[in-house]
């Protein structure tokens, strides 16, 4: 591939505007940034507009805009498991975050684990939901870059070797300095150029695209019958229909136990904010549907069938489909508009899940295990620092690791996110849960989620159930978070009886 | 949960409107039923309209349930007050 010199030129121009906008932001809303609520979570004052922005950016990532018309492009129908899972999120959202907003709020905490601890009393329990934060998002940023990679390569720039990678260690390099001075404003505030650039695009792709291909009868008619529609089980089996609902369900409930959904959320000036973009955020979902449908142009639009894609198909897969089809079909300084939005737009979740990261270490492993005296201003520098270090090791992840694995570590993280929300749910609404039998449904359920990942080859995260001789295959997450609710409900009285006993025996 | 007891308790009948969140998760839950090609809307198959239409009924569903909490049963001003929000609750 050549170099498209003016899609190169337009790309760099807006990533250095919204460069010079992540370090303005450290002004925008001037407090002491040596404070971690203020650097981490914006000083909790982002209202219904701003956090619109802030966790548009924050849960449609760069990698959402490749792999989700990836998937379609190449899998077909169950690639739209996503338009389920978006109507979902969205009364959850509503139902649940609005209260856990107002106990962190009022109890000054940062991160989940924060609140965990203070309502368990348990730091063992605040330490495993802090792991499994940290772990689980890890590739999550990884992944992040292969977005970013796969537009960088789609300019023309070779993305192999120490040369090839230098676009992307600039742009990381770029993305920790302002994390670093700005914290939670930098990203909130090139969200709103990213979603500006999203729209844009998404806006020209529908209408311009199908037009040049005679239409969206035309578009679904040249995608071939069987990817269609989800194929029908066979007898005795649930087959795909299950999975593609336990993958919307699961997908939908993890999803914001992620750390960097918890920041976002976290900075919201008051659960109204949060209730009103219940409603507010499905536009984003609408847009993500749109996005999907792109799959199914690039099929029409024969992108893989062309010679001048082939080495683009080649080096990133179906990863291709969406950069090849903007090629295809847009001009030159168009196409580096899209690109750009889909680089910020990895940016901004990677500069969030950073932060996120570094507000789980700081509080409830530094501070809690290394120096419980440490002064305020320590602990945000400690932070900063910790962000630097999450996206160094990012970065080394991604470049030193086949790109498989970051997904399969990704994927694996689903499985573990999910395990917190017994921890996290059950808490808000009774007293009747404690700390040692939700340890035990979160050691449970991740280690029984992990092994059904691993009859899979970790190759992928459905798992075939058999239910009385029905076969009902569906995501591993939902199914190991459901014996992880069962060992705690269960195991629940039984620690309650043998704290009563051990305080009587202690005389009190 | 000092705050709170202040107030006279919300009965459980406040947090009814809340079941229409059942609506739109019924409606994608039974994939049979929307796993086929007709009817076409505009050549754009069934499978794929129905569940971009329900998209903007939840989020209709989701509006509706806030206003109903807002203006009818108060449950979000009573939150709200509890909550104490900061300035800039729109920006």
């Amino acid at each position: 591939m050549n170099l498209d010199v003016t899609a190169t030129a337009v790309f760099v121009v807006l990533f250095l505007f919204v460069t010079w906008l992540g370090f303005v932001a450290a002004r925008w809303r001037k407090a002491d940034l040596n404070l971690l609520h203020e650097w981490g979570l914006g000083g909790r004052r982002f209202g219904t507009v701003v956090t619109w922005f802030l966790l548009g950016g924050d849960l449609y990532t760069a990698y959402t805009f490749i792999a989700v018309p990836a998937l379609v492009f190449g899998a077909g129908a169950i690639g739209f498991f996503a338009i389920p899972y978006t109507i979902v999120i969205y009364p959850i959202l509503f139902l649940v975050f609005p209260r856990l907003w107002a106990i962190a709020h009022r109890h000054g905490h940062v991160t989940a684990a924060d609140y965990v601890r203070a309502r368990f009393s348990s730091r063992l329990l605040a330490l495993a939901v802090a792991v499994t934060g940290i772990l689980a998002t890890m590739p999550y940023i990884a992944l992040q870059l292969v977005g970013m990679e796969v537009v960088i390569g789609a300019l023309g720039f070779p993305t192999q070797g120490l040369v090839g990678h230098l676009p992307l260690i600039i742009a990381f390099i770029v993305l920790a300095g302002f994390t670093y001075t700005s914290g939670l404003r930098a990203p909130a505030l090139i969200a709103i150029v990213k979603d500006a650039l999203i729209f844009i695009t998404v806006f020209a792709a529908i209408v311009i695209i199908p037009a040049q291909l005679g239409g969206y009868g035309a578009i679904f008619a040249s995608v071939p019958k069987e990817k269609l529609l989800l194929p029908t089980p066979e007898e005795g089996s649930l087959g795909v229909y299950s999975a593609y609902v336990t993958l919307a369900l699961g997908s939908a409930l993890a999803l914001f136990l992620y750390p960097h959904a918890m920041t976002g959320i976290l900075s919201a000036s008051s659960g109204n904010v949060i209730r009103r973009n219940a409603a507010l955020l499905s536009a984003y979902s609408f847009i993500l549907g749109l996005i999907a449908l792109l799959g199914y142009m690039a099929i029409a639009a024969g992108v893989d069938k062309d010679p001048a894609f082939a080495g683009g198909f080649s080096l990133y897969g179906p990863n291709f489909a969406v950069p090849a089809l903007f090629l295809a079909s847009f001009p030159s300084w168009f196409v580096g508009v899209a690109f750009a939005a889909i680089a910020i737009g990895a940016l901004v979740p990677a500069a969030i899940m950073s932060i996120a990261c570094a507000n789980l270490f700081t509080r409830n492993l530094y501070k809690e295990f290394w120096r419980p005296d440490c002064t305020e201003a320590e602990e945000a520098r400690m932070a900063k620092i910790v962000s630097l270090v999450v996206k160094i090791g990012a970065v080394a992840f991604i470049l030193t690791i086949p790109h498989s694995y970051a997904i399969q570590l990704q994927l694996l993280g689903g499985i573990w996110i999910i395990q917190l929300l017994p921890s996290i749910l059950l808490g808000l609404y009774s007293r009747a849960f404690n700390a040692p039998s939700l340890l035990m449904g979160w050691a449970t359920g991740t280690a029984i989620g992990t092994y059904m990942a691993a009859t899979q080859a970790f190759a992928s995260s459905i798992y075939p159930l058999t239910v009385f001789g029905l076969s009902v295959p569906g995501y591993a997450a939902l199914y190991s978070v459901a014996i992880n609710f069962a060992v705690t409900i269960a195991l629940a009285p039984l620690f309650d009886y043998m704290a009563r006993r051990s305080a009587q025996s202690a005389g009190l | 949960m000092t705050a709170e007891k202040k107030k006279p308790k919300p009965g459980w009948r406040l947090y009814l409107p809340r079941l229409l969140f059942l609506i739109p998760l019924l409606a994608v839950v039974w994939v049979p039923f929307y796993n086929r090609i007709p009817p076409e809307l505009g050549g754009i198959p069934f499978f794929y309209w129905y569940q971009l239409a329900w998209i903007l009924i939840a989020a209709v569903i989701v509006m509706v349930v806030y206003l109903i909490d807002t203006r009818v049963t108060h449950l979000t001003k009573m939150a709200e007050d509890w909550e104490t929000p900061g300035p800039g609750d729109v920006l």
